[in-house]
C-alpha cells in the first residue's frame, strides 16, 4: 500500500522584501515589493507503507519544505498528495493524529518540566486512549532506556537524551509514518547510533514507514535502502544508495603490497613515484609508499579482477585491497559536476 | 459537538495545569512578579486619579464613579490577560516557528495556543481591580443595589473578559501576515483599556460610535457602570442593553475566530 504519494509537487515562495525605514516599512505593507523563490519544483514522489527513505541535499535544497508540505502545515503551488490515504492540505488534523515528527534542531518538550510531564501531556493532545498510552509509554521507555532521566526537566537533558526524549513523544500516538528532520544533527557517536538502531527497530516491528532529512549520509547508508537526493528543489536521485554508488561511484582505487626490492629497482619519475610502464587505459598512479602503491580505475575502463591480473602477470605482488569511493564523495561529485541534472536534462531533450 | 468543547476543554485545563507547574518551578519570581505587576497598575489608577486633584468631576462623573468603572474594567481586562496570555503573546509563537508544531497535532489550534502561556502575574490587575472596585463602593455609600444590578455587574464583566480576549485574538492573527506591526494590535487592546479608564461620554461621537458598536469594548465595562450607577447611555440606548453584553460580546468573538481561521489558512499557504 502506497503510504506517501506525491505528483508533481511545487512551492513557491513570495518574499516581500521590506524597504528600509519607518515609512519605508508601512509602505511595504501596503504596496509589497514581491519577489517569487521556488523552493520545490516539480518533486514526484511514491512511498509504500512499511519503507524507510532518505531524503538528502544541501541547506536550502526544499527538504524541509518538501516534508512540511507532506504533514498539511504548507499548501503546495502546484501538483497532488496523499499522505496516508488523506489529502494532507484538506485533513491536516486528520492526518496529524496519524504520522509524528521531529525536528532535530526544535523540540516539542516542554523546557521547564520533567521529560514524563511533557508524555502525559502528548496523550491529551493526541486524544490517546490512556491504556493504549501506558502500553506504547513502557514499551518505547525500555527502547529508547528513558527511565534514566524521564523525571528530569527538559532542559537539563544532553542532546542526545532530548533526542531521545522527542522520538518517545512523536511515536506515543502509534504514527503509521514518521517524518524526521535531521534526527541526528548535533549528536555524537554514540549516540547517533543508538537513535539508528531505535530507528531500526520500530520500523522493523512497528512497521512505522520513516521519511528522513540529513546531511550525515551515515544515517542514509545505515538506515534507507532508498534515498532521494534532491537540490534547487528538484529530484536529482531516486533510487537505492548501492545504485548511486555503482552508477556515479566514478573512479575506485585499488590499493596493492608490491614487492619492495621489486619496486625499487623501477624507474622512478621526477616526484619519486615508480614508473610502472604500459598501464591499462584508464588506469593512473595515485601514489606510491613503496612497497605500497595507489592505482585510481574508472569502473569503465577494466574490470577489477583483470586490474589485479594485469598486475601479478607483470609484478610480484604481495596484496591487494579495493577502496569503495564515500557515498558521501559521490554525492558532492554529483552536486558539484551536476551530473544528473545533465542527465535529467539529457533526457527531457 | 458538545463532546468535542468539553474535551477542548480538559485540554486546555491541561495545558494551563503544565504552564502552572513550569512556573511553580520559580515561586519567588513568581511572587515578586505578582506583586510588581500589582503595584504596575495600582500606579495607572493612580495616574487617572490625578485628574481629580483640580478638577471635583469629570463630565458629571464623580471620583466614586470612574473608580467604579476603572475597577470594572480592570476585573475583565485582568481575566482576558490572564486566559489569553498565550494569545498575547502569539507573536513569539509565530517568531519562534512553533506554530507549525501546534499545527501538527491533532487538536484545536486555538486551544493550544491559548492554553500556551498562563500569566499568574495578571492576577495583580485583577485583585486591584477588586480593591479600586471595593474603594469606589466606599466613594458611593448612597448607592442603591438591586438583584438586576449585581447580575449586569457580572454579565457585564464576563463580557467584558470576552470582548478583550477577541481584540487579543485579533493582534494575534495579524501575526499570520506580519509580526513587525504588531504594535498596531496594541493600540487597540491596550490602547482601548487605556480609553476605556475613563467614561467614554469625554471622547467625540465617532469614537464612542467605535467603542460601542464596532470593538465594542464598552459593553464590559461602560455600559454595565452606567446601568449600575443609572446613567444614560450615549446614542439613546437603553439601560437595558446591559443585558445584551453577552450577545455582543459572543457575535464580536465568534467574529474574531472566524478571522482566526482565516489567518490559519493564509498562513499555512504562504509557509515559514
Amino acid at each position: 500500500m502506497t503510504m506517501i504519494r506525491a505528483d508533481g509537487l511545487g512551492k513557491t515562495f513570495r518574499v516581500a522584501r521590506r524597504r528600509p525605514g519607518l515609512l519605508g516599512g508601512l509602505r511595504s505593507i501596503v504596496d509589497p515589493e514581491v519577489r517569487m523563490v521556488e523552493a520545490v519544483h516539480n518533486l514526484s514522489l511514491s512511498v509504500e507503507r512499511g519503507e524507510m527513505i532518505g531524503l538528502v541535499g544541501p541547506n536550502g535544497a526544499g527538504k524541509s519544505t518538501t516534508i512540511k508540505m507532506l504533514t498539511g502545515i504548507l499548501v503546495p503551488t502546484a501538483g497532488e498528495m496523499r499522505v496516508a490515504g488523506l489529502n494532507p492540505v484538506r485533513q491536516r488534523r486528520e492526518l496529524a493524529g496519524r504520522i509524528g515528527v521531529v525536528f532535530g534542531q526544535r523540540s516539542q518538550l516542554w523546557w521547564d518540566l520533567p521529560l514524563i510531564d511533557s508524555l502525559l501531556l502528548l496523550r491529551h493532545l493526541y486524544r490517546v486512549p490512556e491504556t493504549r498510552f501506558n502500553t506504547n509509554l513502557a514499551q518505547l521507555c525500555s527502547m529508547l532506556a528513558l527511565e534514566e532521566f524521564i523525571d528530569t526537566p527538559v532542559r537539563q537533558l544532553s542532546l542526545g537524551q532530548r533526542m531521545r526524549g522527542d522520538l518517545a513523544a512523536a511515536l506515543l500516538h502509534d504514527p503509521e509514518l514518521l517524518y524526521l528532520d535531521e534526527p541526528t544533527i548535533g549528536l555524537d557517536v554514540v549516540a547517533k547510533a543508538r537513535i539508528r538502531e531505535f530507528l531500526l527497530a520500530i520500523n522493523a516491528e512497528r512497521g512505522v514507514t520513516v521519511l528522513l532529512t540529513t546531511h550525515d549520509v551515515d544515517d542514509v547508508e545505515m538506515l534507507c535502502p532508498r534515498m532521494l537526493i534532491i537540490d534547487h528543489g528538484r529530484k536529482l536521485y531516486d533510487g537505492s544508495v548501492a545504485d548511486i554508488r555503482e552508477r556515479f561511484g566514478g573512479e575506485r582505487t585499488l590499493m596493492a603490497v608490491m614487492d619492495f626490492a621489486e619496486l625499487a629497482a623501477l624507474p622512478h619519475d621526477d616526484e619519486g613515484h615508480p614508473i610502472l610502464d604500459d598501464l591499462p587505459d584508464g588506469v593512473r598512479l595515485l601514489r606510491a609508499e613503496e612497497p605500497r602503491i595507489w592505482l585510481n580505475f574508472s569502473r569503465d575502463s577494466i574490470p577489477a579482477h583483470e586490474l589485479v591480473a594485469w598486475l601479478g602477470a607483470r609484478y610480484k605482488l604481495h596484496d591487494v585491497t579495493f577502496q569503495e569511493p564515500e557515498i558521501e564523495d559521490v554525492i558532492r561529485r554529483i552536486y558539484e559536476q551536476g551530473l544528473l541534472l545533465k542527465q535529467l536534462s539529457g533526457h527531457l531533450a | 459537538m458538545i463532546e468535542n468543547m468539553l474535551s477542548d476543554l480538559r485540554l486546555y485545563l491541561h495545558l494551563l495545569r503544565m504552564q502552572w507547574r513550569a512556573q511553580s518551578q520559580y515561586k519567588m519570581n513568581r511572587a515578586i512578579d505578582i506583586g510588581s505587576y500589582f503595584a504596575v497598575t495600582s500606579l495607572e489608577f493612580v495616574g487617572v486619579l490625578v485628574y481629580f486633584g483640580p478638577f471635583p468631576s469629570m463630565l458629571g462623573w464623580h471620583v466614586g464613579e470612574v473608580a467604579m468603572l476603572y475597577g470594572v474594567m480592570s476585573i475583565g481586562f485582568g481575566f482576558a490577560e490572564l486566559f489569553g496570555a498565550g494569545i498575547d503573546n502569539f507573536q513569539d509563537t509565530i517568531r519562534l516557528g512553533e506554530f507549525d508544531r501546534v499545527l501538527l497535532r491533532p487538536v484545536s489550534s486555538f486551544v493550544q495556543v491559548a492554553g500556551s502561556d498562563f500569566r499568574l502575574r495578571r492576577l495583580g490587575r485583577i485583585s486591584q481591580g477588586c480593591i479600586t472596585f471595593v474603594i469606589a463602593l466606599r466613594l458611593l455609600p448612597d448607592l442603591h443595589w438591586t438583584l438586576a444590578k449585581f447580575i449586569a455587574l457580572l454579565l457585564g464583566i464576563a463580557s467584558g473578559s470576552v470582548l478583550f480576549l477577541s481584540v487579543l485574538l485579533l493582534g494575534a492573527t495579524l501575526c499570520f501576515w506580519t509580526i513587525e506591526t504588531t504594535e498596531l494590535v496594541n493600540i487597540l487592546s491596550y490602547g482601548g483599556r487605556d480609553m476605556l479608564s475613563y467614561p467614554i461620554n469625554i471622547y467625540n461621537q465617532a469614537m464612542q460610535r467605535f467603542f460601542l458598536f464596532v470593538i465594542p469594548l464598552a459593553f464590559g465595562s461602560y455600559v454595565p457602570t452606567c446601568y449600575v450607577l443609572g446613567r444614560p447611555l450615549p446614542f439613546g440606548l437603553p439601560g437595558e442593553a446591559v443585558f445584551a453584553s453577552p450577545l455582543v460580546a459572543l457575535a464580536f468573538a465568534l467574529s474574531a475566530g472566524a478571522i482566526w481561521q482565516f489567518g490559519v489558512r493564509h498562513y499555512q499557504s504562504t509557509g515559514s
